[in-house]
């Protein structure tokens, strides 16, 4: 046996995770490819397509000049829904309000991260699993910052009627929770994830109205009216 | 752990720096795993349905292989009859692409998940994974050393494979049980 075999196994193992890691930070995230083709949704206005978001820094100091002086927060909505884009990710982020209860979901294909929290003098604060949201309310939109991890993100969501908005879905198969979540936005662009067993991977398509065949399990997503309750205890 | 408490003729030093590289590499995945930020995405082997079919199937291919491993293992350490020339080769080969076919499979569970300690498969998976890599390591770096104590291959082969099993058992048994079984 050459005694230098086995060492060559464990480099070639090396290099693999390399020719991996490259080619993984160079990837397009994800959330482009979800968000790309996608304009045959029906009932929306064409939409331009979407500018590349990564190019914004994402501590830019202050919002687009539509922004702060003017927004000054309206009452709180008793029931209100927002969606739009996360600036410098790209992603989605989607809220929803319900009488005082405040639930968000934000993803980019990648990361997800679902909150909670309430709405009071014209705002949200929510939390999740390692994230957070504060966010004022009013003008027709929802402007504010979002926190995943380390990584800080400000964003400004418009009022948007059904079907676009925020999805869920929940179904327990033999013994393993599958937490299913979508966004979909006017423009018919949508990104969405499915958690399992600690684990997740990119959600199949959605079409609202329609349920979603995750490897043979269909998975049913609802409106934040049917799971608001749920996720907001 | 090391198994210095044995008393063999042979000596033990030439296990110190396997079984040292070994540790560290299993603790560095494991650091890894724990401080890096999970991407939720990694590029990884195209044709399946989901990084899950995937990871489930590599898995699956690899724990075949071990089990030509252990079979060719006890081939070639069979104290009577004549052995196959092509036994060696085999059982080289075998464990070569069992092992390459881990790699993807692990780096989507480190750089996409990360470890995760919040349920008793996943803990058990994720522990497994890092001892996995770092007894192989061990086991690849005592291969070509002489004047090993005899049970030295057995011994880390043997955690090899308990160690590659119960990988498939905590992920692809799960997957495949609880999801059905898919491309």
């Amino acid at each position: 046996m050459s005694r230098l075999g086995p060492v060559y196994t464990l480099a070639a193992g090396a290099v693999i995770v390399v020719a991996l890691g490259a080619a993984s930070v160079k990837a397009a995230p994800s959330f482009q490819q979800v968000g790309a083709g996608q304009d045959t949704t029906a009932a929306a206005p064409p939409a331009e397509p979407f500018p590349a978001p990564s190019q914004e820094p994402s501590d830019q100091p202050s919002q687009q000049p539509s922004g702060d002086p003017a927004a000054k927060p309206d009452a709180t909505p008793k029931k209100a829904d927002y969606a739009g884009v996360v600036q410098g990710n790209g992603g989605l982020v989607a809220i929803a309000v319900r009488d005082g209860k405040a639930i968000a979901y934000f993803c980019d294909g990648r990361i997800e991260a679902w909150l909670k929290g309430t709405a009071e003098n014209g705002t949200v604060t929510l939390e999740g699993k390692d994230s957070l949201i504060t966010a004022a309310l009013g003008g027709g939109k929802a402007q504010g910052r979002l926190q995943v991890g380390k990584a800080k993100w400000r964003f400004t969501a418009p009022l948007v009627k059904k079907p676009s908005g925020l999805y869920r879905a929940s179904a327990v198969v033999r013994g393993a929770k599958i937490v299913g979540g979508w966004i979909v936005l006017p423009n018919g662009q949508e990104v969405g994830r499915v958690q399992i067993g600690g684990s997740g991977e990119p959600a199949p398509r959605f079409v609202p109205g329609t349920a979603v065949d995750y490897y043979g399990i269909t998975l049913r997503p609802e409106e934040p009216d049917d799971f608001i309750d749920e996720l907001a205890r | 752990m090391t198994h210095t408490t044995v008393i063999t003729k042979r000596s033990l030093v030439p296990l110190l720096v396997p079984l040292g590289a070994g540790a560290l590499v299993a603790v560095a995945l494991g650091v890894y795993g724990k401080a890096h930020a999970p991407t939720g995405f990694s590029v990884s082997v195209a044709g399946f349905s989901g990084p899950l079919a995937m990871k489930a199937w590599l898995t699956t291919g690899a724990a075949l292989l071990a089990i030509v491993q252990v079979l060719s293992a006890r081939a070639m350490w069979r104290r009577t009859g004549t052995r196959s020339a092509w036994v060696a080769p085999l059982h080289r080969w075998s464990g070569r692409i069992a092992f390459l076919l881990t790699i993807p499979v692990a780096f989507h569970c480190l750089y996409a998940l990360g470890a995760q300690y919040d349920s008793p498969r996943v803990l058990i998976h994720s522990l497994l994974g890092s001892f996995f890599y770092g007894v192989f390591t061990a086991k690849m770096l005592a291969l070509p050393r002489r004047g090993l104590p005899g049970w030295s291959l057995p011994v880390l082969g043997g955690l090899v494979f308990t160690a590659l099993i119960g990988l498939w058992l905590t992920s692809s048994f799960w997957f495949f049980t609880t999801l059905g079984i898919r491309l």
